[in-house]
């Protein structure tokens, strides 16, 4: 009996691993970005996968087969992972010095590594030749390391309020134009039991919005580029004031309870269930207040925007100084074995992308728009689109600009200033402190 | 025999209780058996709750998941959660895979464990403790510590995207609590019986695997129970070490639907319950051996 | 007997296979990230040796402390729900009717997955329309703590789910050693007039003591080095509140490109768990082993 049980569980054994062998024999076609059967196969990672962000993935995997088509000789394997995954994976390939030929980066404090460690490679030929004053002014610069530009930006975002226009309406508040036209609409939506304005600040960043606004309000547009650049301390009395403002905002009620527990999507729920009148947030937003068929039509129409009110005495005075940025950029390995052909790749997706991506996909192209050719968008995007090219400055958010050392304080900071657990004193000495040993290094 | 002793040196004495009077006994026994059956049956809900909670969850439109009560039923039914999740990878070849790397691994690992074990705790060697010190501290790295190097070694050993690398990493890095788990059982299990065997001019060979396997088949079953869990539900390996879709495994499916601006955690839960029903089965089947491999173990001892 | 059982080509063949996949795969990343810790390295540019700078850091570095204080305390908040489990897994296999289902039903939430633990716990603790604070609103209580949002509970509040998620762990490896134990002992206790009490604590648990220990160090080593559920329901926060060392090694070496530091907490990780080891090995000393 026993005998025979052993026996079974040794077959068993031999079997399975000869499963495992044959497994890996017949495997290794894939593995290399390098010509097999005559063709050149590129690797290209993004990190924008079916289940979560369909209108991306669809438009990418359009744009591959067009180019594939084009290029006969050409097949693109794609390999695609959550955001988070993205970023993990994206470190251990280059700390292994195996990025894929053509990937996609997030911009500043994020690129700055492998661009000057030297795994990505300069693009200012393409930038040059093909897209000669066509990306949006500022987005390039965020990818611009030592003189040398290190990918091609594809998206440019940039922040509202948005609000629940019926909530206003039935509350007859206006759009407020100044902040304390803002806190007011504040008490009043709470006297009548709405939540002023919801955030997720355990993400940090979200959080980083108002306080960014704020800064630009107080202390002039330049101010948070300064800081970064060493012009302007942190301790600045502009910056200690935009961080007391936000936290005065925090011992008023203004943001929903318990919003340091909060992530931006679940933050994001209490606008969409109407039970927040604002949201701060930025136009990748847009889907889901116009086209995604997972909000209620009823909700889409009552979702509005507005621009961060102005601060009455602060050195920011127009309206049309935006808080924004480039998302992910597309980066050329500088060990790809087809470097010629991965910059080719690299150039279409970027060209198609911003001819396609706002019909398509709603998404803002980093690349110009022209909004004449524009058919079947909602309003709302040519509205954004238009105050775009009005926009006197993009400041590029604080933590997207700063180090990546600096940009985890910044996020950390920025719950406990939420949390109420620094002062805005404390919250401008720490990372005022990180950035001095940063800039002695 | 020796445990027994060290039990009475360990061990505070109790005051021994005075023999409850019989007539009382009955009733109080029926009372405390009523409210213990409650205390559990309460316990079961609790455990269960997060399955039913989970269902629910599938059903649920992201407007529903956020903002709302959390235990709030589905307003109108998504059953397209459903479709999402099985349409949106290829998740029948996910499926395939996620069983496959489980069942050799698991298999793998509960073999040499075992082998392991045996020689720890039955086998008279020098470097015993050594070894086993090197098996206990293996447990102890923070997985996120290896990634880097493991990449390194897999992509020199030209195993990056090929499943040998998934199943070699869930073999080793689940060895060591196996071989823990294994050798609290070994060490209590009487070996007059193994003793007898090799009296008998029994090969090693053959007395691990007649006689020892069979009796640990217990703790072996709980133990592939653990293991396959962990390899079940495992995605930092899975996402480092391959790249092609036909290689990737249940878990990816989950992660296809978290997006940096969106995530649609109606269709993670319907992801989920895909794939918690083959675990459940599995588990169900293994948790009945546990009780059967015990009574084959004991009637052969 | 002692000649079979000491054949060095079994031992070889029965231990080297085991012990060559965990020496690459496990040792040869453990020396390396010893190594890395000495460096200034981004984990992509260049790396710098710097020798002790990373180590001399963390020894003065408040917040690796307080993280590591974290952790312990999920450790003994894991050993002291081991006496939970414990109890629940005598029950269990004491011949209860019913108690066949129960244990299956009772191991079920490990069965799911962190990304749904995670999922139904934040939705547990919402401190605005969650389980808890529904219930307390519902009971007239006016201020309803924020639990994981709170500085001063969120630490206390996280332990709950892992130490829940890993009940059926214990309970079905608890299970099975309390089965081992053979019918003959307990039914000549009972012939003495021994309870049910009694046979437990005089019996049962003695017998099983051997897998109690390594159950205590799985509970101490598995905790020191948790990371999941931290990591996704809180991110550490707020403000490090609910930080244990191995989400700070994370942030520090992917969050922050800082591989050479996070390389050295990670090493200092493994250190402090093999002093744990050692500690609890000496505390529960018995006879028995060899």
């Amino acid at each position: 009996m026993i005998k025979r049980k052993a026996l079974t569980a040794l077959t068993l054994i031999c079997l399975l691993i000869g499963i495992v062998l044959t497994g890996c024999s017949s495997e290794g076609s894939s593995g290399d970005g390098s010509a097999s059967g005559g063709k050149i196969h590129l690797k290209f990672m993004h990190d924008w996968p079916k289940g979560s962000s369909p209108a991306y993935f669809n438009l990418v995997n359009e744009i591959i087969k067009d180019f594939e088509d084009k290029h006969k000789n050409v097949k693109i394997d794609v390999e695609v992972l959550n955001p988070d995954q993205y970023r993990d994976k994206i470190k251990v390939l280059g700390a292994s010095n195996e990025l894929p030929d053509v990937g996609l980066t997030w911009s500043n404090g994020f690129a700055k590594p492998f661009a000057t460690g030297g795994q990505f490679t300069p693009l200012n030929d393409i930038i040059d030749k093909d897209f000669k004053d066509q990306f949006v002014p500022g987005t390039v610069e965020s990818y611009t390391f030592d003189g040398k530009s290190y990918a091609l930006p594809m998206e440019m975002n940039i922040t509202y309020i948005f609000y629940n226009k019926e909530i206003f309406k039935k509350y007859h508040i206006d759009v407020p134009k100044t902040f304390d036209e803002l806190k007011q609409a504040g008490e009043v939506l709470k006297k009548n039991g709405v939540i002023p304005a919801t955030v997720g600040s355990k993400d940090g960043w979200p959080a980083s919005m108002w306080f960014m606004y704020l800064a630009d309000r107080i202390g002039g547009p330049t101010i948070l580029t300064d800081v970064i650049n060493g012009k302007v301390k942190m301790t600045d009395p502009a910056i200690v004031k935009a961080a007391q403002e936000v936290q005065n905002l925090v011992d008023d009620g203004f943001f929903v309870k318990g919003n340091t527990a909060l992530s931006n999507d679940e933050a994001k729920g209490y606008f969409l269930n109407e039970k927040a009148a604002m949201f701060l947030t930025a136009t990748w937003e847009l889907p889901n207040f116009t086209t995604s068929p997972d909000t209620s039509k009823a909700f889409k129409e009552k979702v509005g925007y507005f621009k961060f009110p102005l601060y009455e005495g602060g050195k920011g005075t127009d309206i049309n100084s935006y808080v924004g940025g480039p998302g992910l950029g597309v980066f050329v390995a500088e060990n790809s074995k087809h470097k010629d052909v991965a910059k080719d790749f690299a150039t279409y997706l970027v060209k198609e992308w911003g001819k396609r991506s706002v019909e398509k996909a709603g998404i803002l192209p980093a690349t110009k728009v022209n909004t004449d050719g524009l058919k079947n968008v909602h309003p709302m995007y040519l509205d954004v689109l238009k105050d775009i090219n009005e926009a006197s400055n993009v400041t590029t958010w604080f933590d997207t600009q700063a180090s990546p050392n600096v940009s985890e304080l910044h996020h950390d900071m920025m719950t406990a200033l939420f949390g109420k657990q620094v002062t805005p004193e404390e919250f401008a000495q720490k990372q005022a402190d990180a950035l001095a040993k940063e800039a002695k290094k | 025999m020796n445990q027994m002793e060290t039990a009475k040196v360990d061990m505070p004495s109790t005051p021994v209780l005075p023999a409850p009077k019989r007539i009382k006994s009955t009733a109080l026994k029926k009372a405390g058996m009523g409210l213990l059956y409650i205390v559990l049956i309460a316990i079961a809900i609790l455990q269960i709750y997060p399955l039913i909670w989970l269902f629910e969850l599938s059903l649920k439109t992201n407007q529903e998941v956020f903002g709302m009560s959390p235990f709030a039923l589905p307003k109108h039914p998504q059953w397209s959660n459903y479709v999402d999740a099985w349409t949106s990878g290829n998740i029948k070849s996910y499926f395939f895979n996620s069983v496959w790397y489980t069942i050799v691994a698991v298999v793998l690992t509960l073999i040499l464990a075992s082998f392991v074990t045996f020689a720890l705790t039955r086998m008279q060697w020098k470097l015993k403790g050594f070894i086993l010190a090197l098996f206990m501290a293996a447990y102890m790295i923070p997985l996120h510590s290896t990634l880097i190097p493991l990449f390194n070694i897999f992509n020199h050993a030209h195993l990056i995207n090929n499943p040998l690398s998934i199943i070699i990493s869930y073999v080793t890095f689940n060895l060591p609590i196996t071989v823990m788990i294994l050798l609290g059982f070994y060490k209590s299990l009487p070996r007059e019986i193994e003793e007898a065997a090799i009296m008998d001019g029994c090969s090693v060979h053959r007395l691990f695997f007649r006689i020892t396997l069979p009796m640990t088949a217990p703790v072996l079953s709980t133990a592939a129970i653990i293991n396959m869990i962990y390899n079940w539900n495992e995605f930092v390996f899975v996402n480092t070490f391959i790249n092609s879709e036909k290689w990737k495994t249940l878990t990816v499916g989950v992660n296809n639907f978290v997006g940096q601006y969106l995530t649609d955690w109606g269709a993670i839960g319907a992801t989920l319950v895909i794939s918690i029903l083959p675990i459940l089965i599995a588990y169900i089947f293994l948790s009945d051996r546990i009780i059967e491999g015990l009574a084959a173990g004991s009637v052969k001892g | 007997m002692k000649t079979v059982m000491s054949k060095k080509s079994v031992i070889a063949l029965y231990v080297l296979p085991s012990l060559i996949l965990v020496l690459i795969l496990i040792y040869i990343p453990i020396v390396l990230s010893g190594y890395y810790g000495l460096t200034d390295w981004n984990g992509v540019g260049k790396m710098k040796f710097i020798g002790l700078d990373n180590y001399i850091t963390l020894i003065h570095d408040k917040l690796f402390w307080t993280s590591t204080w974290h952790s312990i305390l999920l450790g003994l908040f894991s050993v002291l729900s081991l006496i939970g489990y414990l109890i629940v897994s005598l029950i269990l296999a004491s011949k209860l009717r019913g108690s066949n289902l129960l244990r299956k039903i009772y191991i079920i939430p490990m069965l799911l997955s962190s990304v749904a633990i995670a999922q139904l716990w934040v939705k547990i603790y919402d401190p605005n329309n969650g389980m808890i604070n529904s219930i307390l609103t519902s009971l007239g209580v006016e201020h309803t703590p924020l639990w994981l949002a709170d500085p001063k509970i969120a630490l206390y509040a996280i332990f709950l789910p892992i130490v829940w998620q890993y009940a059926g762990f214990y309970i079905i490896i608890l299970y099975a050693a309390l089965i081992n134990v053979p019918e003959e002992l307990i039914e000549a206790a009972r012939i003495d007039g021994a309870n049910a009490f009694q046979i437990a604590y005089k019996i049962k648990i003695p017998l099983i003591s051997g897998v109690l220990k390594v159950l205590v160090i799985l509970a101490v080593v598995g905790s020191l080095k948790y990371f999941d559920l931290i990591y996704v329901m809180t991110g550490g926060g707020p403000g490090h509140a609910s930080e244990v060392m191995a989400s700070y090694m994370y942030k520090e070496a992917f969050g922050k490109f800082n591989f050479g530091y996070g390389s050295a907490i990670g090493f200092g990780l493994l250190v402090i768990s093999m002093a744990a080891t050692w500690l609890i090995q000496k505390f529960l000393k018995t006879k028995s082993d060899d």
